[in-house]
């Protein structure tokens, strides 16, 4: 399936030490442009790990690959102006409204700071916008920081356990990026114990120990 | 290098100073307490409170100086938006630059506020060229701004290194707090026979370290 489409995450016997442990061991991984793939396993499995590594928020002790065509190791700027990481931490300012985040987004990334409003309008933060993010409860948070994601568009999108913190209206939301990146042909990569409905999910990946632990399924769609 | 990054990152780190006023309800009380502690430990000699001004004044600009940009970088790793930046496809040396000018702007302030109470506690004169003790002031400053911005990076990113960050920026920095003294001294004392020199060795220490900082901040921000 995945080699009759350009692949956008190509991973290559990939180890991540931390102190001289393996957070992730020699692992492989080939997703597909346009593909949606949930990362499955206990705590501590290595999921977040990988996803950073994807993600250039690290980098590997050990092997290699590309990230959207780009090298892992030498083309990391390349790769983070088309990916987007959205994980445990929101990488918000407390002391800057809802709308300031996003415009101070709009501004590391050049997009047009109007852009910050209509993302807030899809998360259902308009009403907040000129709510300092300190004031916001952890789901609120959670969902600013997928307005931010939303409003960049990126061609992979790496989400860490997505549904945590969330309530239901915002669980729709992350549901609609997933439906949304299908039809707009964007790659995710999603860290989660709790699965996505199956529909939005083309395959699942299961990791144990830092390693992929089973061969991956295609979720029937 | 991006000016679009810096002014953006200047603008947030002002922003948000503005809204946390740390400086104002940290940084400062502790700058006029450390004033107020050697005001009174010095006796009330007049002029030896105004021979020793100037220094005092720099010393109260350095500790303010470690406080603030720690603080900057504290906010930084609060909820991972340190990441956030190492994530973003920009200029990492921009950030660098717009994370001083902020610093720069935050102790410029500071260092009015301290030598007006330098002025009255110490008796500290303001010379006859106010010009120069404004461009020292500048250049002082703007020395301390970019050795905090970056070794303030060092201090968020392991436990052992933030023990470390006074050890770190003060030998760096000395040069940089003799200058700066020794130009104020003069100046205040209306002899301004070797300002000319101290500015140069300010402005030749400023360049070097934005310099360095503008090139090795990337690096330190990498994984």
């Amino acid at each position: 399936m995945t080699s009759a489409r350009r692949a956008a995450v190509r991973l290559s016997r990939v180890t991540r030490l931390f102190d001289g442990l393996a957070a992730v061991s020699g692992v492989s991984l080939e997703v597909a442009q346009g593909e949606r793939v949930l990362l499955r396993g206990w705590n501590g499995s290595g999921k977040t790990t990988l996803l950073r590594l994807i993600a250039t928020a690290i980098s590997p002790t050990f092997g290699g690959g590309t990230v959207l065509g780009f090298d892992l190791q030498t083309e990391r700027n390349e790769i983070r102006a088309r990916s987007d990481l959205l994980g445990h931490e929101t990488r918000l300012y407390g002391d800057l409204t809802a709308v300031e985040n996003l415009r101070f987004a709009c501004s590391l990334y050049e997009l047009d700071p109007a852009l910050a409003e209509s993302a807030l309008e899809r998360v259902g933060l308009q009403e907040v916008a000129a709510v300092r993010a300190s004031k916001f409860s952890q789901g609120m948070r959670q969902r600013l920081a997928l307005a931010r994601c939303l409003m960049r568009a990126p061609a992979l999108v790496l989400l860490d356990e997505p549904y945590a913190a969330l309530d239901v209206d915002a669980r729709i939301v992350v549901d609609e990026l997933l439906i949304t990146a299908h039809a707009v042909g964007q790659t995710v990569v999603v860290a989660s114990h709790e699965a996505p409905r199956a529909r939005l999910i083309d395959r699942e990946v299961t990791m144990d120990a830092g390693r992929i632990a089973t061969p991956t399924s295609i979720v029937p769609s | 290098m991006s000016l679009r990054v810096v002014r953006a990152i200047a603008a947030k780190d002002l922003r948000t100073e503005m809204r946390s006023r740390s400086a104002v309800s940290t940084v400062l009380p502790f700058a006029v307490t450390m004033l107020l502690a050697f005001g009174f430990a010095l006796g009330p000699d007049r002029l030896l409170l105004a021979q020793i001004a100037p220094g005092l004044l720099w010393l109260a600009a350095l500790f303010a100086s470690v406080e603030l940009c720690h603080r900057s970088y504290q906010n930084e790793a609060a909820n991972g938006a340190l990441e956030g930046l190492l994530l973003s496809p920009v200029d990492k040396g921009a950030v660098f630059v717009g994370k001083a000018a902020a610093a720069f702007a935050q102790l410029m302030v500071l260092l009015v506020v301290t030598t007006g109470i330098v002025i009255v506690l110490f008796g500290l004169p303001i010379g006859a060229a106010p010009g120069l003790l404004m461009l020292t002031a500048a250049l002082g400053i703007a020395g301390l701004s970019t050795v905090g911005s970056l070794l303030g990076l060092l201090a968020v990113r392991s436990r052992t290194r933030q023990a470390a960050l006074p050890v770190l920026i003060l030998p760096l920095v000395s040069p940089v707090i003799i200058a700066a003294t020794s130009a104020t001294a003069d100046l205040t004392h209306r002899n301004t026979a070797g300002v000319g020199g101290w500015l140069s060795l300010l402005m030749a220490f400023d360049a070097a370290y934005l310099a360095v900082g503008y090139l090795v901040f990337g690096h330190l921000l990498e994984d």
